[in-house]
């Protein structure tokens, strides 16, 4: 089974994004920030990462640039409400950059399937 | 003049120079000091501020005091107020827990200040080489081929080609392969003898540079290079072309030297007491600045007979005392003094070197502080060298910084 890290600071969308992307048959693990998310990358075979943005402590973004650092060729998909994070060159690193919006949850699952197939 | 566009320069200067070890033994290449007064960034620097840059960030990692020092003492002329800096960035591991592992990593680990500058474009210079060189003609090149990257190339025998990046062009001058340092390099449309050369000097479009340098971050097996990974990989697939050096020293010959070995650091600083020498340092229609401190004048003392102060085809420092010692063909950096009856010929003798009293010294370079005690002979005998010191394949000594006999 496909193993995904989810990095979400906002418990609702956390639970939200797990019971989806569970439900389509992957295994989810979960941190609710950047540092605590970096350690489960460290301890866990993860195929995927989601990653919000704005985040207390650690911004997704920099979380993003220690994820490189860890695993080079590890997919990564940015989830946020915001669009602005995409002129930020950092966020090009990422492999996906998805804006929550009623849309939003089936186009992660999509972009997921199409990184790392169901 | 106003800038049409935003252009971000970026000074790779983490080079370690182990050929020039001793040299590099404490002090990054582009620290090196070179021709009496400067070091080997200063031409690069000084090239960018002719050329009409001004946001410069200098990239630095190895041993990088000494370059930090210079940079900060030498190089702190422009107006943040007006936008304008020079900064030197050192390896921060913002990313990862690596130092720099390679050209296109340290530029990628500094993705944080292209973002911070948005600059239209960026022109990434090496501050290992010594050359006089218009950025805005190749700016202009690159807007008029509307290139993603453009590469600045030099002529060089077929048998030199081997050192470096090869290029081969097309007839609009558009890059169609590039090989880092080739078993057997490509020669040049026009020379069958002659091969053209990646300068190290890419000037590229950021949005290019980003993407690209950010797919290279993620391959496993790149070694994060410029050279041997990133401009390859472009090629086929974005607009590369190359630019052919135009050389601001306006010679018979174009004068752009990597500063690689002792022999080669040797010979370039010997080409300038030459009665004309191909680098011309005296040019005031581009001007090389350095650090200077405020000095004396050089001083030269005793005329009498044996005993006399004398210096002939040299260039040296200020603050240099030449007291009763003869020197000839050499390149004295500032505040060094020769005493009496000692004779220093074809030598390079760095800021503070002290040379006793019937000391001969010749085709050696001494590092700085150097106290040469009173007697010593070196460069004539070179098993009795090689004892001591390092001794390069054509019989150059060099006397490292601070050794103490």
């Amino acid at each position: 089974m496909k193993k995904i890290l989810l990095i979400e600071d906002e418990t609702n969308q956390r639970i939200l994004c797990t019971e989806t992307l569970e439900k389509e048959g992957y295994q989810v693990i979960a941190a609710s920030n950047g540092e605590d998310g970096l350690n489960l990358l460290k301890n866990n075979d993860v195929n995927l990462v989601i990653v919000d943005i704005r985040m207390p402590k650690m911004s997704g973004l920099e979380t993003l640039a220690n994820i490189l650092g860890q695993r080079k060729n590890l997919p990564v998909i940015i989830y946020t409400s915001y669009p602005q994070y995409k002129t930020d060159f950092m966020s090009w690193a990422a492999d996906a950059y998805i804006i929550k919006s009623s849309t939003g949850l089936s186009e992660l699952v999509a972009k997921v399937k199409e990184l790392i197939g169901a | 003049m106003p800038e049409k566009e935003k252009i971000l320069t970026l000074i790779l200067a983490g080079g370690k120079g182990e050929r020039l070890y001793p040299l590099t033994r404490d002090r990054a290449k582009p620290s090196v000091p070179f021709g009496g007064i400067y070091r080997i960034i200063d031409f690069t620097l000084s090239n960018a501020i002719n050329s009409g840059l001004r946001k410069i960030y200098v990239l630095i990692q190895y041993k990088s005091y000494s370059l930090q020092r210079h940079i900060r003492e030498g190089w702190n002329i422009f107006s943040r107020e007006l936008g304008e800096f020079i900064d030197v960035i050192p390896a921060q591991m913002r990313i990862g827990t690596d130092w720099y592992l390679g050209t296109a990593d340290s530029v990628f680990q500094n993705i944080y200040f292209l973002n911070q500058e948005k600059p239209d474009l960026v022109l990434i210079l090496s501050g290992d080489h010594i050359y006089k060189m218009d950025y805005r003609r190749m700016i202009e090149f690159h807007k008029q081929k509307n290139a993603d990257l453009t590469i600045s190339v030099f002529d060089v025998p077929v048998q030199e080609a081997k050192r470096f990046g090869v290029l081969e062009v097309n007839e609009r001058q558009e890059v169609i392969s590039f090989q880092e340092k080739p078993e057997n390099p490509v020669h040049s449309p026009d020379n069958p003898d002659m091969c053209l050369i990646s300068m190290g000097i890419y000037l590229f479009n950021t949005e290019t540079l980003v993407r690209r340098i950010i797919e290279d971050a993620k391959k496993p097996d790149s070694s994060h290079d410029f050279g041997k990974d990133v401009i390859p990989a472009m090629i086929g697939k974005d607009r590369v072309f190359a630019f052919p050096f135009t050389d601001e020293n306006r010679k018979e010959t174009k004068y752009w030297k990597d500063i690689g070995t002792i022999e080669a650091y040797y010979e370039a600083n010997m080409d300038l007491v030459s009665v004309e020498p191909v680098l011309n340092l005296y040019d005031t229609e581009w001007p090389i600045r350095t650090f200077q401190e405020q000095l004396p004048p050089v001083k030269t003392v005793f005329s009498l007979g044996e005993r006399t102060g004398m210096v002939l085809d040299s260039i040296i420092g200020g603050g240099c005392i030449i007291s009763g010692g003869k020197v000839y063909r050499s390149v004295l950096s500032p505040w060094v003094r020769i005493n009496s009856y000692a004779e220093v010929s074809e030598s390079i003798l760095l800021d503070r070197v002290n040379v006793g009293r019937y000391c001969k010294i010749r085709r050696t370079i001494i590092d700085k502080n150097v106290v040469v005690p009173p007697g010593t002979i070196i460069g004539y005998d070179a098993s009795e060298d090689k004892k001591r010191f390092v001794v390069s394949e054509t019989g150059i000594v060099v006397v490292p910084k601070d050794y103490q006999w």
